[in-house]
C-alpha cells in the first residue's frame, strides 16, 4: 500500500488565459488506495486529474509513472499509451450518446486497435468477450444492445466505468463521478467504482464534493484550495476546523444518504 | 481583447469610410457635373475614393473621440459596451441622423442608377407588350409537354449528381475546415488555406462555374453537373464544418481518455454527433441545386432552362408557359419534400 504508483512533483498549471489553476503541487498517490480530492469548485481539482493523463498539458512539473515523467511525453503515440494504462469517467459520463453501450464499452480498445479496424468496427471476439465481462461486473450486461442515450445517469455512469475498465487501466480516474446523480444512485456508483478498487485493485483517483461520501469511500483524500494542497491525511481526521480551513470560513456540512 | 478592439476599429473606419466616401462622391458629382469620360477616368477615381475613405475614417475617429458616436462605432462597439449604453431614441442621437442620411442618400443614388422610372412602367406600348407575354404564358402549349418533363428529369438529375459527388469531399473537407479541431499551429495554417479557397470557390457563383466548364467540357448537362458541384463541396464544407464547431466536448474527452488517435476521435466522438445535420444540409443542397440547375441551363448548363432560353430567344410564350409549369411543379415538389425529410430528420 506504500509504494507510489504515481509521483507529482511541484505540479504547475496555468492557462493561456493566466488563471494559475495549480500551483506548486507535490503528492503521491499509492498503488491500491482509493485516493479522494476534495476542494470547492474551481480549486483545480479536475484539472489535476487532466493533467495525469495528458488531457491538459501541465505548465510545469513532474509526474513520475513508472519511472517516467509523463508530464514530459509530447509525442501523441506516447500519450496514447500512457492513456491506455489511466482510464477515466467523467461528471456527464462522456459516452456516445447515438453508439449502442456495447460499442461504447469497445472505445476502451481504441488505443489497442488499429485506427483503420476501429473505423470498420472490427473489433476481435476477445475485445468484445472483454467488454460484456466487465458489462457483467458493474452489472449492467443486459443493455449491451441498447443505445447509450436510452440509459438513467447511474446506468450511464456504470457504462463509463465498463468502458474504463476495457483499457484494462492501472489508475482509473473519476472527476466528479456522481456530481449529477441523485443520492441512492450515488451510492450504487461509488460502490461499484469501490469494487473495482477492491476486487480488481485499481488504483483510483476520485474527485468528490460531499464529504458523507468521502468518509465512507476515500482510503485516503487531499483536498484543494486555489490550486495548493491545504490538506493530505485519513478521511476521518477532517473535523469542523480542517472543514473550514478547505471550504471557507462559516461553511456548513450538507449530508447526503 | 487587444485583437477585439483593433478589429473594432478597422470595421468601424471602413463603414464609416464608405459612408463618407458616398456623401463626398455625390457632393461632387453634384458641384462638378462629371462628364460620361470623366467618370470612366478609372485611376482619378481610385484616388477620390481612397482619399475620401482615408478622411472618411480619420473623421470618425475624430468625431468618436469628441463624443459623437457613428454609425459604424455603434455598430461594431463590443457587446459589453452596447449592454451599457443607455436607451435613446435614434433622432436624439448622432449615429442615427448619420445612419439616416446614408440610407437616405444610397436610395436617392439608386433611383438615378436604375433609372427608375414611373413612365416606362405605365408606358401603353410596353404594357401591351408584357400583356401578349402573359397570355402566352397563361394558354400553354402542352405540345411540348413531354420534352419538358423529359428535360426537367435530366436537371434533377444534374443536381443529384452534382450533390452526390460533392458529400465525399465536403465530408473530408468539413474537418479540416473546423477550428475546434485544426488547432495545432500547422494544422491552423492549413485550415485558413482551406478557409480561403472554400471562401473564393463560393463567391464565384454557379452561373460563372457553368460558363467556365462549358468552354471546358461543352455545351449541355455534364458542364451543368460539374458547375453544381464545385459550389455544393463549397457551400456544404462551410455548413458542414460549423456543425462540427459546434459539437460537445464530452465524447470528444471520452474517447481521447481512451487513448483514441485522431482520427478514431473524429470518427467515434464527433461523426455521431454531426450526421444527421450533414443528411439533412445535404438533402437541402440537392433541393437548392434543382432550382439552380434550371437557371445554370440558361448559360448551356443543359436540361430544361436551356429548352426554356431556346423559346424564350424565339418569343414563343406558350411554349415558355409550359416550362414554367413544370419547373414551377418540380420545385414545388422538391421544396415540400426535402422539408418533410429535414423535418423527421431532426
Amino acid at each position: 500500500m506504500t509504494e507510489p504508483i504515481l509521483s507529482i512533483k511541484n505540479l504547475e498549471k496555468t492557462y493561456p488565459n493566466g488563471v494559475q489553476a495549480l500551483k506548486n503541487l507535490s503528492f503521491d498517490i499509492k498503488k491500491g488506495e482509493f485516493l479522494v480530492i476534495i476542494g470547492l469548485s474551481g480549486s483545480g481539482k479536475s484539472t489535476l486529474l487532466r493533467c495525469l493523463n495528458r488531457l491538459h498539458d501541465p505548465t510545469g512539473g513532474e509526474i513520475h509513472f513508472h519511472e517516467q515523467d509523463v508530464a514530459q511525453l509530447s509525442s501523441t503515440a506516447e500519450i496514447r499509451n500512457l492513456r491506455k494504462k489511466i482510464g477515466m469517467i467523467f461528471q456527464h459520463f462522456n459516452l456516445i450518446p447515438r453508439h449502442t453501450v456495447l460499442s461504447n464499452v469497445l472505445m476502451g480498445k481504441l488505443a489497442y486497435t488499429s485506427t483503420w479496424k476501429s473505423i470498420f468496427g472490427l473489433f476481435s471476439e476477445e475485445d468484445k468477450a472483454e467488454a460484456m465481462k466487465y458489462l457483467k461486473l458493474v452489472g449492467i450486461a443486459e443493455k449491451a444492445h441498447i443505445r447509450a442515450d436510452q440509459l438513467s445517469g447511474g446506468q450511464q455512469q456504470r457504462v463509463a466505468i465498463a468502458r474504463a475498465l476495457t483499457q484494462n487501466p492501472e489508475v482509473l480516474l473519476a472527476d466528479e463521478p456522481v456530481a449529477s446523480l441523485d443520492p441512492a444512485t450515488c451510492h450504487t456508483v461509488m460502490d461499484y467504482l469501490k469494487k473495482v478498487n477492491q476486487e480488481l485493485g485499481i488504483t483510483i483517483v476520485c474527485n468528490l464534493h460531499f464529504l458523507s461520501l468521502v468518509r465512507l469511500y476515500a482510503t485516503r483524500v487531499i483536498a484543494l484550495k486555489g490550486g495548493e494542497l491545504v490538506y493530505e491525511g485519513d478521511p476521518k481526521n477532517i473535523d469542523q476546523a480542517w472543514f473550514e480551513k478547505i471550504y471557507g470560513e462559516g461553511s456548513k456540512e450538507v449530508h447526503i444518504n | 481583447m487587444e485583437s477585439g478592439t483593433q478589429s473594432k476599429i478597422f470595421r468601424r473606419s471602413i463603414l464609416d469610410g464608405v459612408s463618407f466616401t458616398l456623401f463626398v462622391f455625390v457632393v461632387l458629382s453634384v458641384i462638378l457635373r462629371p462628364t460620361d469620360e470623366d467618370l470612366l477616368n478609372l485611376s482619378s477615381l481610385s484616388y477620390i475614393f481612397f482619399g475620401a475613405m482615408l478622411a472618411g475614417a480619420v473623421l470618425s475617429h475624430v468625431l468618436n473621440n469628441a463624443g459623437y458616436k457613428t454609425f459604424g462605432e455603434n455598430l461594431f462597439e463590443p457587446a459589453y459596451v452596447k449592454a451599457r449604453a443607455e436607451a435613446r431614441p435614434w433622432y436624439n442621437t448622432f449615429w442615427g441622423w448619420h445612419l439616416f442620411a446614408t440610407i437616405l442618400v444610397l436610395f436617392i443614388v439608386g433611383i438615378f442608377k436604375t433609372k427608375f422610372s414611373m413612365y416606362e412602367l405605365l408606358d401603353e406600348d410596353g404594357f401591351e407588350g408584357a400583356k401578349r407575354l402573359f397570355k402566352g404564358i397563361f394558354s400553354p402549349n402542352w405540345d411540348v409537354l413531354p420534352t419538358a418533363v423529359l428535360n426537367i428529369v435530366e436537371t434533377v438529375f444534374m443536381a443529384f449528381m452534382a450533390t452526390f459527388l460533392a458529400i465525399p469531399f465536403a465530408f473530408i473537407l468539413s474537418f479540416t475546415a473546423a477550428k475546434n479541431i485544426m488547432k495545432h499551429p500547422a494544422a491552423y495554417a492549413f485550415y485558413m488555406f482551406i478557409r480561403t479557397i472554400l471562401n473564393v470557390t463560393r463567391s464565384i457563383e454557379a452561373l460563372v462555374w457553368a460558363i467556365i466548364f462549358s468552354v471546358w467540357v461543352g455545351i449541355g448537362p455534364f458542364a451543368g453537373m460539374l458547375a453544381l458541384m464545385i459550389h455544393s463541396v463549397a457551400s456544404l464544407t462551410k455548413q458542414y464544418s460549423e456543425m462540427v464547431e459546434t459539437v460537445y466536448e464530452g465524447p470528444i474527452e471520452g474517447v481521447q481518455s481512451c487513448g483514441a488517435s485522431k482520427l478514431q476521435t473524429i470518427w467515434f466522438a464527433i461523426v455521431p454527433q454531426v450526421i444527421l445535420p450533414y443528411i439533412s444540409f445535404t438533402v437541402y443542397r440537392w433541393d437548392i441545386n434543382v432550382r439552380m440547375a434550371t437557371i445554370i441551363g440558361l448559360v448551356g448548363g443543359g436540361g430544361i432552362g436551356t429548352m426554356l432560353i431556346k423559346y424564350q430567344g424565339q418569343a414563343m410564350w406558350a411554349e415558355v408557359g409550359t416550362i414554367i409549369v413544370v419547373i414551377a411543379a418540380v420545385v414545388w415538389i422538391m421544396d415540400q419534400a426535402s422539408a418533410y425529410i429535414r423535418e423527421a430528420l431532426k
